[in-house]
């Protein structure tokens, strides 16, 4: 839901739009869809390449699998490329709406060793044949300020910091410092939810179609809990105008009666966390980041595309997905304007050395964020993930609010999974 | 004659072929859905009334018509009230209100206002930590904690009703004017001379010749209100929270359909929206005019 949002404010300035040409008569060659405005740039540079006409069109997130779907089944308008999102990304390469790129002339199984391997995989149907290829690897990571850092920890240098961050306990310790120095661990208890797997990440239905509620993530409940009590967060929840405003600036939190003035140490945020919405939020404390891990690998997000199995133009379209996924002077370019880290390794063999980044402080994230990305397993996602997550992420909240004890909120949990997805098997509880 | 019979079905063809295109054809789809387990792809298998089964049983559904009836409820009380009061001060004779249209314009606007715009607005002002409500209320000393609107059930309700009622106080009170200059100044100029007082010109002659429009506004504002998807969508999560207290009737039909791909239990769901609808416009009529009926014999 929370990327959803995301999506959907960076989509929101350039909401659905179909470019002009095309309604003037003129003849178009490939039509794309897609939810961000992300590809124009990469559009036009096709474009200029090939000597062709492309047409994007933009629907927003919100609405873009309702809008897409229906186009898809009956092939009416549809476009010859399409983009997709991680939250439905499993039940697309499963409806088989992408061309099977496995198969000749594509072959792309022959190029597996030239991508990440979580990003290759997820882009594989149940039968292991490859519907969508992505050009970025979202791995996630804990992006921090040096100067409290400094302050508070002795240092500001990633790896250290990181080691004092490499468990939840350890996490705890840390945010127990930083609240003694006047200043707080995380925005809001949601920040650590990529970190509820904890050590044994499984996914939320396993084949049986059973609801997996593990250990971890009921620990999570008690960790998140804690956060709230010992205030270790600014209670700024995700997205909310002052979640934005904490990353700049001292915010004021209200607790016990009394107002405090504070500012927050940490956003647990992946890759694109960096240029989407650090990068767009801070101007004050620009180059004061860093980015390390947290307790465990987490990744967050990830665009992939394909060719629409109808389409009438399947050359030239998957012309666009290789330039997108595979053309090495095209990524170079992209990962140097826009700090996307990609998951077609040629490239980022060349570049990871020498990357660097001003914002954090010099900080060189892309060999950072590409270490993460090794150790991301894909076979935890699944379709339901999205709603699974807003439903389990009420019941924290509604425990960490003090509303429910935490056996009533798991039951209301399993209550929402069975009423959402009646085919799911929750325990008898 | 023939032919000009013919010209009329061709003039009058456009809409028919609009109509049972755009309307007619969904409405019937929708029902042979509702007894089906459509996915939203893929093929439809007819499970009977299994649906409407399950329907009758949901608690979810339930709670979406209380939390539905309750968020509407409290808004259309303070709205026809508030409308009613500015109808009587307007329209008052002795006072002779100046800027009428002026306050129509101010009154309406709220109205013209997307409700993606009004949720973004309100959900600013009504922050837990950050916003102005809670900030203005603290420094006049009313409360001493911050209010998390949002995330209580009842101020959650609460807020909602009040925001509808910002944005259509002023759309009731243009129709309510409306009524109230259609009724003859006799009328007020005899209770004048007569003496009586404002309240008494208000309940005895505004009132009893306004049911008609008031009835209107009531079942206009009814259907409207059943149907409230919008504001709970966009100033929570757009699944209810906090605790489900804004989980409405469409919004849970919206949810089955699009979120959960259940679009065959959804469209039981618009069905149980449908007839529940006609239920209470039928309540309201029949109650307005019964009471008409034996104010008539009364008289």
């Amino acid at each position: 839901m929370s990327l959803v949002l995301v999506i959907g404010v960076i989509a929101g300035c350039s909401n659905k739009e179909t470019s002009g040409e095309s309604k003037n008569g003129k003849k178009v060659d490939l039509k794309i869809w897609s939810f961000t405005d992300e590809l124009k740039e990469p559009i036009k540079k096709f474009e200029e390449k090939n000597g062709v006409k492309v047409e994007l069109t933009i629907v927003p997130i919100a609405d873009y699998p309702t809008k897409l779907k229906p186009v898809l089944e009956s092939g009416v308008g549809a476009p010859d490329v399409f983009t997709g999102e991680i939250a439905f990304l499993k039940q697309w390469v499963d409806a088989g709406y992408w061309e099977n790129l496995s198969e000749k002339p594509y072959n792309v199984d022959e190029l597996s060793d030239n991508y990440v391997p979580y990003v290759f995989d997820l882009g594989k149907d149940q039968d292991g044949n490859v519907r969508a290829l992505s050009w970025q690897t979202t791995p996630g990571g804990l992006y921090y300020k040096r100067s409290i850092a400094k302050e508070v920890l002795g240092t500001d240098d990633p790896d250290t910091v990181g080691e004092m961050l490499s468990s939840m306990d350890k996490v705890f310790e840390v945010a127990e410092k930083m609240k003694e120095k006047g200043y707080r661990m995380f925005p809001d208890e949601g920040s650590i939810r990529w970190f509820s797997q904890g050590d044994n990440p499984k996914p939320w239905v396993n084949e049986n179609n059973e609801i997996q509620l593990t250990e971890q993530k009921i620990a999570f409940l008690d960790t998140a809990k804690k956060l709230r009590e010992n205030n270790y967060t600014a209670l700024a929840p995700e997205w909310s105008p002052s979640w934005f405003e904490a990353m700049d600036k001292p915010i004021k939190v209200k607790e016990g009666g009394k107002e405090t003035e504070t500012q927050v140490f940490s956003y647990v945020l992946p890759t694109w966390g960096l240029h989407s919405v650090l990068k767009t939020n801070v101007e004050e404390s620009e180059g004061d980041w860093a980015v390390t891990n947290g307790p465990s690998p987490y990744f967050w997000g990830g665009t992939w595309l394909g060719v629409y199995n109808k389409s009438k133009n399947k050359e030239l379209a998957y012309d666009f997905v290789k330039m997108m996924t595979q053309d090495d002077e095209f990524l170079t370019d992209w990962a140097k304007e826009t700090g996307d880290v990609l998951s077609y390794l040629p490239v980022t063999n060349e570049i990871k050395d020498d990357f660097s980044d001003e914002f954090l402080g010099g900080q060189n994230n892309y060999q950072f964020f590409l270490e993460q990305a090794k150790s991301i397993e894909p076979g935890i996602v699944t379709k339901y993930d999205q709603q699974l997550d807003t439903f389990y992420g009420n019941a924290v909240q509604e425990y960490v609010d003090g509303k429910k004890s935490k056996e009533e909120a798991i039951k209301e949990f399993y209550k929402k999974v069975q009423n959402a997805y009646p085919d799911l098997k929750v325990p008898n509880k | 004659m023939n032919k000009l019979n013919r010209y009329g079905y061709i003039f009058v063809a456009p809409f028919w072929i609009i109509f049972l295109v755009f309307s007619i054809y969904p409405v019937v789809l929708t029902f042979y859905y509702s007894f089906t387990n459509y996915s939203g792809s893929g093929t439809a298998e007819v499970v009977g009334l299994a649906n409407y089964k399950r329907l009758i049983t949901d608690t979810y559904f339930v709670e979406a018509f209380f939390n539905t009836w309750k968020i509407w409820g409290i808004n259309f009380a303070l709205q026809i009230t508030i409308a009613l009061i500015l109808a009587a001060v307007f329209s008052d004779m002795r006072v002779k209100m100046k800027g009428l249209a002026f306050f129509r314009s101010i009154f309406y606007l709220p109205n013209l206002i997307t409700v993606s715009s009004v949720a973004l607005l309100f959900g600013i002002l009504l922050d837990w930590q950050h916003g102005s409500l809670n900030m203005v209320l603290i420094k006049i000393g009313l409360i001493s904690e911050p209010i998390n609107w949002l995330n209580e059930p009842t101020t959650a309700q609460l807020s909602v009703s009040l925001i509808l009622t910002w944005m259509w106080f002023g759309h009731s009170f243009i129709v309510v004017m409306a009524g109230v200059s259609g009724i003859s100044r006799d009328y007020y100029e005899a209770a004048l001379i007569d003496g009586a007082s404002r309240v008494q010109t208000f309940f005895h002659i505004t009132l009893p010749l306004l049911k008609p429009i008031l009835l209107y506004i009531m079942i206009t504002s009814l259907i409207g209100g059943l149907q409230l998807f919008d504001l709970p969508m966009l100033l929570t999560d757009g699944i209810g929270s906090p605790e489900g207290s804004l989980n409405t009737m469409v919004l849970y039909l919206y949810n089955q359909a699009f979120k959960y791909s259940n679009y065959g239990y959804a469209s039981a769901v618009a069905y149980g929206l449908f007839v529940i609808t006609i239920i209470f416009s039928a309540i309201v009529f029949k109650s307005m005019y019964r009471n008409e009926r034996k104010q008539a014999r009364q008289v």
